[in-house]
């Protein structure tokens, strides 16, 4: 596929996006970096040891030996690193590029029905209902403004949380370093799995998407407990879009 | 000011490599650069803060250079000193150079009293790479 071909591609995904299930919320803290703010108590009865902020940096990132297919290594060649990456619209491109944000911070929530992820990149904020391990049709929720971060459900495995996510528009999986311009079609069908080891939050997200990888994708990324709180992102595309001398 | 360019051999370590847009795509960490100007801008924000320079070639004319850093965010919580950046001052630059013309990743900024800052406040190693956003 051809730049222009993404570029339209990615267009159309963003304008069949539907509405997000979020809205109202409260807003993102914005004490600007003082450090030693604590979280509320969690909920009795709920899994709260994620409860606290986090920032990138908790070790070392890990992928697996993934295959793209044919028209997954076309698409991957295609990418142009000048025009091609969504950030530049201060928009996800998937959960793992979110996740390799270096210097960025995540606020853990975790509601007696609910589980609230607060991303500082793009501001982007994402409450999610819990459903059960097992239910057929879990309720999904989408992030307005953010078509290729698809509609996510929740759940408890133990001490895990499973974050199970369908419904892309097209994106890129990675737009950093050598992995820039993984390919994401609507096909993508994305496992986040959050659990705490210790000071650190262990987060690995499973990517199977037939129309580019003939294996699965699995991105391994650390996070650590931090006081620092979050900032206002506060992106804005006309700016973002500044990479060049007049 | 005169523009001059050093080209130095730094290792490729690629701490804090990542950004909103790949620091890693868009410079060149083997090759470093050292940029002298005066600024015409100077814009504290998210994903990227940025300097616009106004350097003067050796004919004479004054061509714009566009100075990244990482997110304002990253760089309060390193303690950047801000305050210290203002229009007009001469300032020396040092950095990836850009994959496009005239862009630069900052590395290092020199002020005019000799003050040298790091993007995250910490002794500079050669080769890494700024934080991103």
């Amino acid at each position: 596929m051809n730049r222009r071909a993404a570029i339209v591609l990615l267009a159309a995904g963003m304008a069949l996006a539907g509405p997000s299930e979020i809205s109202g919320q409260e807003p993102i803290e914005k004490n600007l970096g003082r450090p030693g703010r604590k979280g509320p108590e969690p909920p009795r009865g709920q899994p709260d040891f994620m409860e606290f902020n986090w920032i990138a940096g908790g070790g070392p990132t890990a992928w697996n030996e993934y295959e793209y297919t044919p028209e997954g290594m076309k698409r991957f060649a295609a990418y142009d690193f000048k025009v091609d990456d969504p950030a530049y619209r201060c928009v996800g491109s998937s959960w793992t590029r979110i996740y390799l944000n270096p210097n960025v911070l995540i606020h853990v929530t975790q509601g007696t029905d609910f589980v609230r992820l607060q991303y500082e990149w793009m501001d982007i904020d994402r409450r999610i209902p819990l459903s059960a391990p097992t239910g057929s049709n879990p309720r999904r929720v989408r992030i307005k403004g953010h078509p290729a971060l698809g509609a996510s459900a929740a759940w408890y495995e133990g001490d895990t949380l499973v974050i199970d996510t369908i419904d892309f528009a097209p994106g890129y999986v990675s737009t950093i370093a050598e992995r820039a311009g993984m390919p994401q079609s609507p096909r993508m069908h994305t496992v986040e799995r959050l659990r705490r080891d210790g000071d650190v939050l262990v987060i690995e997200t499973t990517h199977l998407d037939a129309a580019n990888y003939r294996t699965p994708v699995v991105s391994t990324v650390r996070y650590r407990k931090t006081d620092w709180d979050l900032m206002d992102y506060g992106c804005d595309p006309n700016e973002a879009t500044v990479v060049s001398p007049r | 000011m005169t523009l001059w360019l050093v080209l130095a051999i730094a290792v490729g370590s690629a701490y804090g490599a990542g950004a909103h847009h790949s620091t890693v795509v868009n410079f060149d960490s083997s090759r470093e650069i050292t940029v002298e100007g005066t600024l015409t801008e100077v814009r504290w924000m998210n994903p990227h803060s940025r300097f616009r320079l106004g350097v003067k070639s050796a004919d004479g004319r004054v061509e714009e250079w566009l100075v990244e850093m990482g997110a304002v965010n990253t760089m309060k919580r390193a303690g950047f000193p801000m305050d210290r950046f203002t229009v007009g001052d001469p300032l020396t630059v040092i950095g990836a150079a850009g994959r496009r013309d005239r862009a630069v990743l900052l590395r290092e900024a020199i002020l005019t009293d000799g003050t040298h800052l790091t993007p995250d406040m910490r002794p500079r190693t050669s080769g890494r790479e700024t934080s991103g956003g």
